[in-house]
């Protein structure tokens, strides 16, 4: 498998404070990987400058594909037009039928944002990331302000749509447990500046994995004890 | 229906206080008598000059209102996304705001004499700012975010035009919409009065002449409630519209 995305001596600072510093790495297609660190490690800036919402101040990115689709942390969905306009004004073209029913929003199509909660929306904010049918997912946080069983639930459809398409999956997530569910490579930055402390590989075959699963548990802890000094 | 009892036993105390103070006062020159008032209305609506003056005052008021807006709109939604072009406008715009309305008024009378097209031009200069500022501030308040999404996903501009930035106006436009049209009514009697050639203002000043006040109220009624049923009239086109935009 080639590399998607390869990052050399990456470094961005916001009015000369460094918010990242000496960041490579190398993704290839079709890994899922998650970003784990501590609050102003940087996570959402490497995110945007991933997606080229944002430059980096030194260093260079390659990215090869042409479509990302972001899950934004906030779901973004435009008030003043219903889920399946919200998820038309990205992809005027698209056939939504498919998306809509595995994604569980098929009965939703013409609601507005105001009439759907919380998990509602992220899975409208996920759809309008898969419609554009990218090759690279990228996914901040998007399940931080869900119910245990709803993030359940986002994160199966997550992993479904993975296994049918392939694309490549970054997630930045503060919730290590989601990290194993989710990834199958856990890359963990230190706080300011963001650096890449350890990159850990998440050796398990099966994709529906469970919470205690004795082997997600053993690398949980690997990574705990990592994070203990990061933290 | 308890609501609507309680406005008419409103209208009917402030008609009985009216006539209390009409007959106690004895001021007929500021508050007549509601019999003469009503014998003022009645006399009005028959008389073809009074329809002539309220399609001209009306005419006045559309007029000016589409100027305020095809011209306000567009352009604060120009400096709105552009602060440059902000900054070179502002001083034009300030100009607008500071100048008082009396000076206007004498450019107006020099330039054009006494006729229809001072009244216009002074109603728009004085909604103008309202228009263009309030839009600008509507742009400028607009949800960055959605903007971005936008960008991520490479949305063709005049989408994101259609879609986010009229959108996020929508509510401003309406507020618009709401005061300028309150003001118009005012602003074009006072200028029919001090540089018309037809209108209710017009009407107004000649029952000044005549020092007939039954007159000037009886007109002001008129105005008033030319300007509720505008009101109405909006209020109503503005709710199907909010109920499209689900605003």
């Amino acid at each position: 498998m080639g590399n998607l995305i390869k990052i050399t001596n990456l470094a961005k600072s916001f009015n000369d404070k460094k918010v990242l510093d000496n960041i490579n790495l190398s993704i290839d297609k079709s890994e899922r990987v998650a970003l784990i660190g501590p609050s102003g490690a940087g996570k959402t800036t490497l995110l945007r400058i991933i997606s080229g919402l944002e430059t980096p101040s030194q260093g260079t990115i390659q990215i090869h594909n042409h479509n990302t689709g972001y899950v934004f942390q906030e779901p973004r969905l435009i008030p003043w037009r219903n889920v399946e306009q919200n998820l038309l004004f990205v992809k005027p073209d698209a056939d939504l039928e498919d998306i809509l029913v595995k994604i569980r929003l098929k009965d939703y199509k013409n609601h507005y944002p105001h009439q759907l909660s919380g998990g509602m929306k992220q899975r409208v904010n996920l759809a309008r990331a898969l419609v554009t049918n990218p090759d690279l997912l990228i996914m901040d946080e998007p399940f931080s302000s869900l119910d245990l069983p709803i993030k359940l639930e986002i994160i199966n459809d997550v992993l479904i749509q993975w296994q049918e398409r392939k694309f490549t999956m970054i997630i930045v997530t503060h919730d290590l447990k989601e990290a194993l569910l989710l990834a199958d490579r856990v890359i963990i930055l230190s706080s300011s500046p963001g650096q890449v402390v350890e990159d850990f590989t998440v050796d398990l075959k099966d994709l529906n994995r469970k919470i205690s699963d004795p082997a997600l548990l053993n690398i949980e802890s690997d990574i705990l004890h990592v994070l203990s000094n990061v933290y | 229906m308890i609501k609507l009892r309680r406005t008419l036993l409103g209208i009917i105390l402030f008609l009985v206080i009216w006539q209390v103070l009409a007959i106690y006062l004895d001021a007929n020159t500021i508050i007549p008598g509601l019999g003469a008032i009503y014998n003022e209305l009645t006399s009005l609506i028959g008389k073809q000059t009074f329809l002539v003056a309220v399609v001209s005052t009306i005419g006045k008021v559309i007029v000016a209102l589409l100027l305020t807006l095809l011209i306000g709109l567009p352009l604060g939604f120009l400096l709105g996304i552009n602060n440059k072009l902000f900054d070179m406008f502002r001083p034009i715009i300030m100009v607008i705001q500071a100048v008082p309305v009396i000076s206007w008024l004498t450019l107006v009378i020099f330039a054009w004499g006494i006729g229809f097209r001072g009244p216009i031009f002074i109603t728009f200069l004085s909604l103008f700012p309202i228009a263009l500022l309030t839009t600008v501030s509507g742009v400028r308040n607009l949800d960055k975010n959605l903007l971005e999404m936008a960008t991520l996903y490479q949305v063709p501009r005049w989408l994101v035009i259609k879609y986010i930035y009229l959108g996020s106006l929508l509510p401003f436009i309406v507020a618009i919409l709401d005061v300028t049209l309150g003001q118009a009514w005012k602003v074009i009697l006072v200028s029919e009065y001090l540089c018309g050639n037809s209108g209710l203002g017009v009407l107004i000043l000649a029952a000044r002449y005549e020092v007939n006040p039954a007159k000037v109220w009886a007109l002001t009624f008129f105005a008033v409630l030319l300007g509720l049923i505008a009101e109405r009239l909006v209020k109503l086109l503005l709710r199907k519209v909010a109920k499209r935009w689900a605003i």
